[in-house]
């Protein structure tokens, strides 16, 4: 799964510029299948896209059976060939993770670009990051841990950065 | 569908007299012979905008503008280019900004906006895709940077919407007033807020919901990720990106190059508590990135406790703390803050405001100025309550503040009794926190750029603490060792020349020039032409980019020609000439610039006396500069006759 750190995240935009590549191989925003989603005045930056759920509301409320889950990657994908552009989906979902592509007339989403997500190989800071959904939870607790040493003091896991 | 991709293939006209938008067809001969902001814009001003012409009159012309790498993969390639006449100097001008105001240009469909004319009353140009209005703005004028874009974001609808605007010194036509781009980045340098003032156009907006075209795909991916890893392999990458521009006050420090006490001397004795460390340490809240950076050299600071506890900056850069700490003999952290919060907010430049008031706490040392001169400030080195106060008068040409507000160059004249001599400038536009006693190629830089003084249209690094690793990738053997030496002079004209050349490039492009090229020096000919090829699909090598770059350098050049530049002006204040530095390994030296001016004009194919040669000019493809250049008289034949 994609684990997002928005304490990490600086705003610059290049998850989505290359997944607007990747899926268009043009550049923009309203293309891309993440979003950054910014508070600039607090310095709060949110990239946000499909959360992959075990349960895919889009998939269930699919009519036409154009939403399935890819075996390999886990990832939940569109069929465009078969979307009829009835926007159930982008309806369906609580969080925002199925946009409907006007120009195209189909729903589009996150599909973890075969298993390789740009988003995540090109975040410069690892406020993406793609790891497998068992191992998530340890990674976090990684992350915590690793903010502690400066409240305990230096001895714990060598010098705080 | 335009020829290239990369652009987004039309241009707008604002004519704010008539109240007229009109769009034009990009030209695809305006791509390959200028490529993009910078060289559009000096073609423009050139072609348009007569010597005649007042910068602050309704016929001058602001050029907003991108490139083909605009809002694309490339790292960093989130840079606003804006052209103009300088109110400051009266010559060509110029300023470039980062944030995310030039990729929403091109997500538009935009690739440049002109603007002429004058409103009659204040007015914002709302920009949203393919529909554009003038909008009334009246409610806005007087507001600050900050609060322009907050209420044209919000009575829009949406936060999203990107905003150039101008605060009350651009109203006020304070002639070094900037234009803030959200989110808080600076169109600096040469007075182009006062130029928008001047047309009543407090504002731009712009919002897109489209793409930029890429023509080779796979082959743009490779050199855009090739750039990034480049980026972030380079060894001082974590330091830039820890720090940003306050990382180099104490390199800066350390080798006599940090202005200190309006360049009376290059190291500041308490540097230490104004430094990149202490300020991390005690005010960082958050890393922040232009569009498309890895390296997010922007920070988010916060004042937590005492006079200015709740001040809240970023863009707080290197200069700023020249400017505000350093050349005042100021080490109080907060009060610098603060100065660049109001100083943001009021649009002005850092740089220039920083150095007039500079120049008026060493007039008050010499007894120039008094009580009576400054409306009872006290201007004893260190004060930051007057230079608080300084920076609210000038904004407002209050009192002693209009005179600071024309710049120091004028505002020795209006002071006289030598004054001249401390009015750190060149051409008219303040010289930033960089000595070119401590590093001879900066004083070259300085003392060349068309844009009056600045470190920036050359951006000399390699020697600035010596890069010969960088200098052998770049070069070769041919110029090792004295091209990495800050205290020689041999070669620093084609450093200079090629930096200039580089830069008018990469400004060109919608490229950083700080991010990949000059200070984690990634980009450099080869790249760009490859990154540029592969966007637009227009070939281009090494050789020809550094042809573009050469002739947008020359046609500026021209420009300024016909405004009466010559060698005179390529010239630096007596005291970088004559007062030998007393500060560090620069201890005793002086800007020994003659003997490399005159290598630069040679090197450029220029006469003795600064003038481009007309055999140059024809070899570069700028016919129409030739003929008005010798119109002008201005060719050494004409002047022998």
């Amino acid at each position: 799964m994609l684990l997002i750190n928005p304490e990490k995240c600086t705003g610059c935009l290049l998850c989505v510029a290359f997944c607007s590549f990747r899926q268009e191989r043009a550049v923009g925003p309203s293309k891309a299948r993440i979003s950054v989603l910014k508070w600039e005045d607090k310095g709060v930056f949110i990239p946000f896209t499909c959360l992959q759920c075990e349960r895919p509301l889009c998939l269930e409320v699919c009519p036409v059976g154009a939403i399935a889950r890819n075996p390999k990657t886990k990832a939940v994908e569109i069929a465009s060939a078969r979307c009829l552009g009835c926007k159930t989906c982008v309806m369906a979902c609580p969080f925002g993770g199925v946009a409907f592509d006007s120009d195209r007339g189909t729903a589009v989403k996150c599909d973890l670009c075969q298993g390789q997500p740009e988003c995540a190989k090109i975040c410069p800071t690892g406020a993406i990051q793609f790891i497998p959904d068992d191992a998530v939870a340890e990674e976090k607790r990684r992350q915590a841990l690793a903010k502690l040493p400066s409240l305990l003091g230096t001895a714990f896991l060598g010098r705080p950065d | 569908m335009f020829k290239y991709r990369g652009y987004a293939g039309k241009y707008l006209r604002a004519d704010l007299t008539r109240g007229t938008t009109t769009p034009f067809d990009l030209e695809a001969g305006r791509c390959e012979k200028w490529l993009g902001g910078n060289g559009w814009g000096a073609e423009i001003l050139f072609s348009e905008v007569p010597v005649a012409t007042d910068p602050l009159a309704p016929a001058n012309k602001i050029i907003f503008a991108t490139g083909p790498i605009n809002g694309t993969l490339m790292p960093n390639s989130g840079r606003l280019e804006c052209i103009s006449k300088s109110p400051l100097t009266g010559i060509y001008g110029d300023s470039n900004a980062g944030g995310f105001f030039a990729p929403e240009m091109k997500f538009a469909g935009w690739d440049m906006f002109i603007i002429e004319g004058r409103a009659d009353h204040p007015v914002y140009l709302m920009i949203e895709d393919d529909r554009v209005e003038i909008r009334d703005a009246r409610h806005l004028w007087g507001k600050d940077t900050i609060e322009t874009e907050h209420l044209i974001q919000a009575e829009n609808g949406d936060d999203q919407i990107k905003v150039a605007c101008i605060g009350p010194a651009g109203e006020n036509q304070v002639r070094f007033a900037c234009i803030q781009v959200t989110p808080q980045r600076s169109l600096g340098r040469g007075g182009l807020g006062a130029v928008m003032g001047s047309k009543n156009l407090k504002a731009i907006a712009v919002r897109g919901h489209g793409t930029v075209p890429i023509a080779q795909p796979e082959r743009f991916y490779d050199i855009a990720v090739k750039c990034h890893e480049g980026i972030r392999a380079n060894a001082i990458y974590p330091a830039v990106s820890r720090y940003g521009t306050p990382g180099i006050v104490s390199l800066m420090n350390k080798i006599g190059r940090f202005p200190t006490r309006n360049f009376q001397s290059g190291h500041y004795e308490k540097a230490d508590n104004i430094n990149a460390e202490t300020l991390r340490e005690g005010y960082f809240v958050k890393d922040i990135a232009c569009y498309a950076c890895p390296i997010a050299c922007d920070k988010i600071y916060r004042v937590r406790e005492g006079e200015f506890a709740g001040t809240t900056v970023r863009s707080f850069e290197y200069e700023t703390l020249g400017g505000y700490g350093a050349s005042i003999d100021n080490d109080d952290l907060p009060s610098i803050m603060k100065a660049t919060d109001r100083t943001d907010r009021l649009g002005m430049d850092v740089i220039s405001a920083g150095r007039a008031i500079s120049f008026a706490y060493e007039l008050w040392e010499k007894g120039i100025l008094t009580s009576e001169d400054t409306d009872g400030l006290d201007l004893t080195w260190g004060n930051y309550h007057s230079m608080l106060e300084l920076i609210e008068k000038i904004a407002r040409r209050d009192g002693f503040g209009a005179t600071l507000a024309e710049g120091v160059r004028r505002a020795a004249a209006i002071i006289g009794k030598g004054s001249d001599y401390y009015a750190m400038h060149v051409k008219g536009q303040e010289i930033a926190a960089q000595d070119g006693r401590a590093q001879q190629s900066m004083g070259l830089a300085h003392a060349t750029s068309n844009r009056g003084a600045d470190h920036l249209k050359a951006f000399p690094t390699i020697d600035e603490t010596g890069y010969p690793d960088e200098a052998r990738r770049r070069y070769g053997e041919r110029y090792l060792p004295e091209i990495a030496d800050p205290h020689a002079n041999k070669h620093k004209a084609f450093l200079v020349k090629d930096g200039e050349e580089l830069g008018a490039v990469v400004d060109s492009s919608g490229n950083c020039k700080s991010g990949g090229t000059f200070v984690l020096a990634q980009i450099y000919w080869d790249e760009m032409a490859e990154a540029i090829s592969a966007a637009t699909g227009m070939e281009v090598d090494a050789a020809a980019l550094k042809r573009i770059g050469e002739r947008i350098y020359n046609l500026q050049r021209a420009y300024n020609v016909l405004h009466g530049i010559s060698r005179l002006d390529d010239t630096l204040p007596k005291r970088l000439l004559t007062e030998p530095s007393p500060s560090m390994s620069a201890k005793g030296q002086v800007c020994r610039l003659e003997p490399m001016l005159a290598e630069y004009y040679e090197l450029r194919g220029w006469d003795e006396s600064g003038c481009p040669s007309e055999a140059k000019l024809l070899e570069l493809g700028l016919e129409d500069a030739a003929s008005r250049l010798k119109a002008a008289g201005k060719f050494a034949s004409a002047r022998r006759e």
